[in-house]
């Protein structure tokens, strides 16, 4: 019993940095109906960065997971600066969310996600990099039965307290809400004057640096940082967002977390290198029986 | 238009003939010459990803499903070859068919519950499965050996003859593979392959048209898969050691670059494609710049879609099949859906 009790906290834990990572999936799906298939990379440049950070001038974590973010809302800038805004080439009035766009950005940010892992390997070579033991989040908690890590604690505290803060971005503020406008119709937004171009580059910036900070907990979590550490959670993002319906950030984070319990919970069946299978055993379970996502909304043909 | 009055007819045959005597006589003359094994082994890869890039060309770029698995395709072939050739002594003659078999049956079975999704729904399906499929391999160790690999010993013996000496080996690669290609030449270049481009340009029409659209779909990718597990099967043989990191994820995304470069719908360009995406990280390994293979890779990618998005003889823009696969389920519910600018 305590050992499920154990594998829960573990996979809630990592359900909310997959919810860190869908959600800028989610919201750069809202805002462009793209898939960005570098958002992966902006994982891993995320651990990088922090272990640079790290390196440099060991800072407390909170300082370094803010470096981080603002690390991530840069990649983020790049991102769209270098795959996706070279193709909004046709942008009279209809080409927000136009095919052009979808179509090339999906091809531009998968080499874009290429050429950046390569570059890290080539920078830092393909094996794990090592993370200073003091800063490994797994100082053990007994709580009665249970014991647990640190770093549990602290991803799940700080996954919540980021997704309490993007709430608070999307309803309060004014870039929050021009995301939702153009999210909601880009065509409209730019008609009542909003800036769509600086509000997608607004939406890679808050969804990349969720992502980054997903990737510098994880890095701190496991200590191993290595260039293809974005690939998985990722895909696994990714399922969450197809699973949550596409464009629902509510659905997308609810996904994300039972990805990672079922994970969790997973190696008490079966052997720990199979887990990476559930997540694309839910792909395929949703794509077949619930292809809207299973808090999906309408749509015509999928 | 008939076949007979196509323009450029000549033209063509001339340029088959001229690739022919460039696959089966100048380049093992040049190889010859060099008389560095490496550099068969190079030549039997670019062939080999020749013709996995001719067999996804014919689901990507004839029939328009953005396949993101292929190499799981490829990787069942090449593990059921070495598996038949380790564990039951069959020589190449029959584990290529097999494989390719194997390749077929696994292909069948995913598509049929994929090939009802649409558009990037079906991109994602097949990126799950490849992965499951590269899981499986990778971690499925009393079979597999896992990480580990199959080494085949005695690799290419084609019932009591021995083809593992380079020379030959390279000749029974090339026949195989341009045996392959002809096929799947034969294949998009007629009606078949015209109602697999019909479903390319708009599936609905099609159906409505009368074309059975998920049969095709179905057909296409099954005989997709089965040339993958032949493709397998040289590299199986060829290479005598398989390892799930040959049918990773990236690879597959190697094949669709060459499709992309090459253009989308374009046979010859699929092979171009493969011969630049594997001859060159090769050439410039000679300068010492093998790392940079898969840098250049993603910059070849890059550069081609965004300023040649119909890849070098493409005959449909890869922007256009993106489209499609977008335009179908990527947009919102009628109701919110108001004017242009939305699809």
């Amino acid at each position: 019993m305590d050992y499920y009790l154990q594998q829960l906290v573990i996979g809630l834990s990592l359900g909310m940095v997959y919810a860190l990572v869908a959600i800028g999936f989610t919201l750069i799906f809202g805002v462009l109906n793209v898939v960005n298939f570098a958002h992966g990379e902006v994982y891993t440049i995320g651990a990088y960065a922090g272990l640079f950070v790290v390196a440099a001038w060991a800072p407390p974590l909170a300082a370094l997971l803010l470096a981080v973010l603002a690390v991530g809302a840069l990649t983020g800038v790049g991102l769209e600066r270098l795959a996706f805004r070279p193709f909004r080439r046709f942008t009279d009035e209809a080409s927000l969310k136009s095919r052009a766009m979808r179509e090339a950005t999906l091809m531009s940010s998968l080499a874009l996600s290429i050429i950046a892992r390569e570059a890290i390997e080539l920078i830092y070579g393909s094996q794990f990099q090592t993370v200073p033991l003091k800063l490994l989040l797994n100082e053990p908690i007994r709580l009665g039965p249970v014991t647990i890590v640190n770093g549990d604690v602290i991803i799940f505290v700080t996954a919540l307290a980021m997704l309490l803060a993007l709430q608070f971005v999307l309803t309060r503020t004014r870039v929050g809400l021009s995301i939702r406008a153009v999210s909601n119709n880009a065509l409209g937004a730019r008609y009542v004057g909003v800036d769509v171009d600086r509000t997608i580059a607004w939406t890679f910036v808050v969804g990349s640096a969720m992502g980054a900070v997903a990737g510098i907990l994880v890095g701190l979590y496991y200590g191993a940082i290595f260039p293809s550490m974005g690939f998985n959670p990722g895909v696994k993002a990714f399922v969450a967002m197809v699973m949550g319906g596409l464009s629902s950030i509510p659905g997308a984070v609810i996904c994300a977390l039972i990805i990672g319990v079922a994970e969790a919970l997973s190696t008490i069946f079966v052997a720990s290198v199979w887990q990476e299978l559930v997540a694309y055993a839910f792909l395929i379970v949703t794509l077949i029986f619930f292809p809207r996502g299973i808090f999906g909304g309408a749509r015509e043909r999928v | 238009m008939s076949a007979s009055e196509r323009p450029g007819k000549g033209l063509s045959r001339l340029l088959t003939l001229a690739i022919l005597i460039a696959v089966f006589a100048l380049a093992p003359a040049a190889l010859y010459l060099a008389g560095r094994s490496y550099l068969y082994q190079v030549a039997n890869l670019i062939m080999i990803f020749a013709l996995l890039s001719a067999s996804m060309h014919l689901v990507t770029g004839v029939a328009g499903l953005l396949q993101l698995g292929h190499a799981a395709f490829y990787g069942v072939g090449a593990y059921t070859a070495a598996l038949l050739a380790t564990r039951f002594g069959l020589p190449f003659p029959a584990t290529m068919p097999l494989a390719g078999l194997a390749a077929a049956l696994v292909a069948f079975l995913v598509a049929l519950p994929t090939m009802r999704l649409v558009s990037i729904y079906f991109a994602v399906a097949t990126l799950g499965i490849g992965q499951m499929l590269y899981l499986i391999m990778l971690n499925w160790v009393d079979v597999t050996k896992g990480p580990n690999g199959i080494l085949l010993f005695n690799a290419l013996r084609i019932f009591n003859f021995d083809a593992s000496k380079p020379a030959i080996a390279y000749y029974v690669v090339a026949v195989v593979t341009v045996v392959s290609i002809l096929v799947i030449h034969r294949l998009s270049h007629s009606y078949y392959g015209n109602a697999l481009r019909a479903l390319r340009e708009d599936d609905q029409c099609a159906e409505a048209m009368g074309v059975e659209t998920v049969r095709l779909k179905i057909q296409s990718f099954t005989i997709s898969g089965f040339f993958a597990g032949v493709a397998g099967a040289l590299w199986a043989h060829t290479a005598g050691y398989v390892s799930p990191a040959d049918f990773s994820f990236t690879v597959s995304i190697l094949i669709l670059s060459m499709v992309v470069l090459g253009g989308l719908g374009s046979l010859p360009g699929a092979i171009v494609g493969a011969v630049i995406l594997i001859g060159l990280p090769e050439l410039l390994r000679e300068f010492k710049a093998g790392d940079y293979r898969n840098l250049i890779i993603g910059l070849v990618l890059f550069s081609v879609i965004l300023f040649l998005p119909r890849g070098l003889i493409g005959e449909a823009s890869a922007l256009d099949l993106m489209r499609r696969q977008f335009a179908g389920a990527w947009r919102r519910a009628p109701d919110r859906r108001g004017g242009m600018g939305w699809r």
